[in-house]
């Protein structure tokens, strides 16, 4: 597996279809592993793929978007590429997908590789990637599920025990911003959280405004989050937002029979609308 | 509760229908509860989910959106997008501990002047029941 | 003989001091620990056996936000300052950790005081845990720095199987620990663990010489400018200040900022001295290693690792030190 990839991506350094690849190499734990770019065919070597290899690299594709670049991608990554080129940020002729056939990834902290799988891959149905130039491993065909067991824990909860719940969580948020820094789906050139006049989210890390922060976040990503879990994964407070991303994915599907990343050529549920909608409000 | 709690509404009213429709209440002579700050607003469709939680957060009771009857949308189209935002918008806020009945959806045409000061009552009614809201 | 308190008689006697004190304690909730503070009652629930934790303490003297005063409108307009009414105890600190606190009272101690700082700083008595199960992201020694490293403390607690060996530096320390139950005990102290060195010695002198290198665009590509690193440090302390006003009030209020956030060093009308997201990054490191040590006389690091634990992308100030060693001029 590693070979196909290190080999794929060796041809494409020497013929010069791209000039870098954006893989994963050994961190420096020697355990996990972390992103790289690749520029010289030489380099190839240091590619690796395993269990520990949890980041989605789409999000460096923005900032290479006019240069010709190779990327390898699981599963739930293609999903990310998948949405920014439905949303015009990517050209498609420069990006070679390098394709990746997953069957889930571990829980991954520096240093700690539990036994168990993320969130994320505990629900995920999707386990051949959405698109791709070169597919490593076999395709599987398997019928989409979805199961949100745990979003509707959280809907059963009383008002009050809900608002306890999220106040704990988002209480000790530091605005690190890292959720959107990692996230393939935010690429606004100014964010509204850092937009200074208006002062949507002030600078103070407090209570109110970290709520506004985290729920105008994930309401952003609504229609739009393509649950790699790349935000929660790096929390550095441990807050659970793919809780928060969920319910958003949870209710798309039921109102709009929508889910993100996996066509190119779908309009998404916010740019369009039906007369008839039937939303249960407003008819 | 013993002390009667008045609570504060933003609302947010499309310039072309609701906002006639407040201003024919005010011709009119029809009364409605004082609690509702109107912010006016181009569409409907104008309102960013950012207002909606914004005001929440400086400590609205319920907000409003207030817009053209579908089909009537000044813009041909812009209510509809709202109804959309709306509709996952209003059970997400649910979700994250704001009562879903603090939020509401109203369309209300321009000679509606008797429907808005019924809305504005209504929705005054149901937050001083639900009470006051904590932040 | 050595002065031991046993781990009964150590919550007790916090409990006593949490009377009078606020004690600020290592806390573990929904999987991450952080220093909280802790009511009498609460003493119970400090972990003693943690490894390090999420957030260094510099949030007690230096918060992700606090109001430094507040302007009312009455008659005539008043300005009224914060304040720090009690008295508190931060307890359980890694020796790195306090590291952390005597490099940030270097930048905010230094003339002119930071008064809000000061008046935190004074009124706060730092007791320390020896360290003697090191994560393996861990790197004191190399930076001058030790397991139980008591210079910056005002008291150390070294586990043993017997209790806790207590160690007062300074008076303040030695006041506290007078009101503690100890027994005189006759107790081998236990062995320090031994650390990874890397010979961070000289990395100033050769910092300024690989400036343009290429190696800080080639890394950052990786970076993606989140701002973990800086709020998990214990001793980077950007800030930003801000007006908040509302309604017949200002507050005036001070949160952290931090050099890799997108907007650090944007100038009114757009223009922004470090343009690329090589110089966006370089500056962290160079703030840390070439800046900081001629004025204030030590490496901006205390080893403690919480940037490269919580860097999404495995950013390790380790391999940059030396890489930048390696590196042909």
């Amino acid at each position: 597996m590693i070979e196909e990839i290190r080999n794929k991506a060796k041809e494409l350094l020497e013929t010069k279809t791209v000039d870098c690849v954006i893989g994963y190499e050994p961190a420096t734990d020697n355990l996990t592993s972390r992103p790289v770019f690749i520029y010289e065919p030489s380099q190839v070597n240091r590619l690796i793929f395993d269990e520990t290899c949890v980041h989605n690299l789409s999000k460096y594709l923005i900032n290479r978007r006019y240069k010709p670049t190779g990327i390898v991608a699981k599963p739930c990554d293609t999903r990310g590429i998948n949405l920014l080129l439905n949303e015009k940020q990517l050209r498609r002729e420069n990006l070679f997908i390098i394709g990746v056939v997953c069957s889930g990834i571990r829980k991954v902290r520096f240093n700690q590789i539990e036994n168990s799988m993320p969130t994320k891959c505990q629900y995920c149905s999707q386990h051949t990637p959405v698109i791709y130039d070169f597919l490593v491993g076999e395709p599987v065909t398997e019928a989409p599920t979805h199961n949100y067991s745990d979003i509707t824990e959280i809907e059963n909860m009383s008002p009050a025990q809900r608002k306890a719940f999220w106040s704990e969580h988002f209480d000790r948020c530091i605005r690190c911003y890292g959720c959107r820094q990692v996230c393939a789906g935010c690429y606004c050139y100014e964010c509204f959280g850092d937009e200074l006049d208006p002062l949507w989210v002030g600078i103070r890390i407090a209570p109110g405004e970290n709520w506004v922060w985290n729920t105008v976040r994930a309401f952003h990503l609504s229609a739009r989050c393509i649950a790699c879990g790349e935000c929660e994964h790096i929390c550095p407070v441990n807050i659970p937002l793919m809780l928060v991303n969920r319910k958003l994915e949870k209710d798309t599907l039921h109102l709009f029979d929508f889910e993100p990343g996996i066509d190119t050529e779908i309009v998404p549920p916010f740019a369009t609308y039906k007369k008839e909608d039937k939303l249960g409000t407003g008819e | 509760m013993a002390v009667s709690h008045e609570p504060r509404i933003v609302g947010f009213l499309c310039n072309w229908c609701s906002y006639a429709g407040a201003d024919l209440a005010g011709t009119s002579r029809i009364t409605y509860p004082a609690n509702i700050r109107i912010i006016r607003v181009p569409c409907s469709g104008r309102v960013d989910p950012l207002f909606v939680v914004k005001s929440f957060q400086l400590g609205a009771d319920g907000v409003l959106i207030a817009g053209c009857h579908p089909g009537d949308c000044h813009y041909t189209e812009g209510n509809y997008h709202t109804r959309r935002r709306f509709a996952l918008l209003r059970p997400f806020l649910d979700y994250l501990g704001i009562d879903q009945e603090r939020f509401r959806l109203e369309w209300v045409s321009a000679s509606e002047g008797k429907k808005f000061s019924e809305v504005v009552a209504d929705f005054t009614e149901t937050l001083k029941r639900i009470g006051p809201r904590e932040i | 003989m050595t002065k031991v308190i046993t781990k009964e008689d150590l919550l007790s006697w916090l409990r006593q001091l949490a009377e009078k004190y606020a004690i600020i304690a290592p806390v573990t909730s929904n999987g991450v620990t952080l220093y909280k503070s802790v009511g009498s009652s609460e003493i119970d629930k400090i972990n003693l056996n943690f490894s390090k934790t999420e957030l260094s303490p510099k949030n007690w003297f230096f918060p992700p936000s606090e109001t430094l005063f507040t302007i009312v409108k009455d008659e005539l307009p008043r300005i009224i300052p914060a304040s720090v009414d009690r008295e508190a105890i931060l307890f359980g600190l890694r020796p790195c950790d306090a590291k952390g606190i005597a490099l940030i009272d270097k930048a905010f101690l230094a003339e002119p005081a930071d008064v809000f700082y000061q008046e935190k700083r004074d009124k706060t008595t730092l007791i320390g845990l020896a360290c003697l199960s090191p994560c393996l992201e861990c790197f004191c020694t190399s930076v001058g720095g030790g397991p139980a490293d008591l210079t910056h403390l005002d008291i150390l607690l070294t586990e043993t199987a017997e209790g806790y060996i207590t160690q007062a530096t300074t008076e303040k320390g030695k006041q506290l620990l007078t009101g503690a139950p100890r027994q005189e005990k006759e107790i081998i102290p236990p062995v320090l663990p031994s650390l990874n060195l890397i010979l961070a010695e000289g990395i100033t002198e050769l910092m300024p010489r690989v400036f343009n290198d290429a190696y800080w665009d080639r890394v950052a590509d990786r970076c993606i400018h989140c701002n973990i690193c800086a709020y998990v440090c214990p001793c980077c302390y950007c800030f930003d200040i801000r007006d908040y006003v509302s309604k017949g009030k200002i507050e005036r209020v001070r949160s952290w900022e931090s050099c890799q956030s997108p907007g650090f060093t944007r100038l009114a009308g757009g223009y922004d001295p470090r343009p690329t997201k090589g110089a966006h990054f370089r500056q962290r490191w160079y703030h840390k290693l070439l800046y900081f040590p001629p004025i204030f006389g030590d490496i901006k690091c205390t080893g403690c690792g919480r940037c490269v634990r919580s860097c999404p992308v495995n950013i390790d100030i380790r391999e940059i030190i030396t890489d930048v060693q390696r590196m042909k001029v």
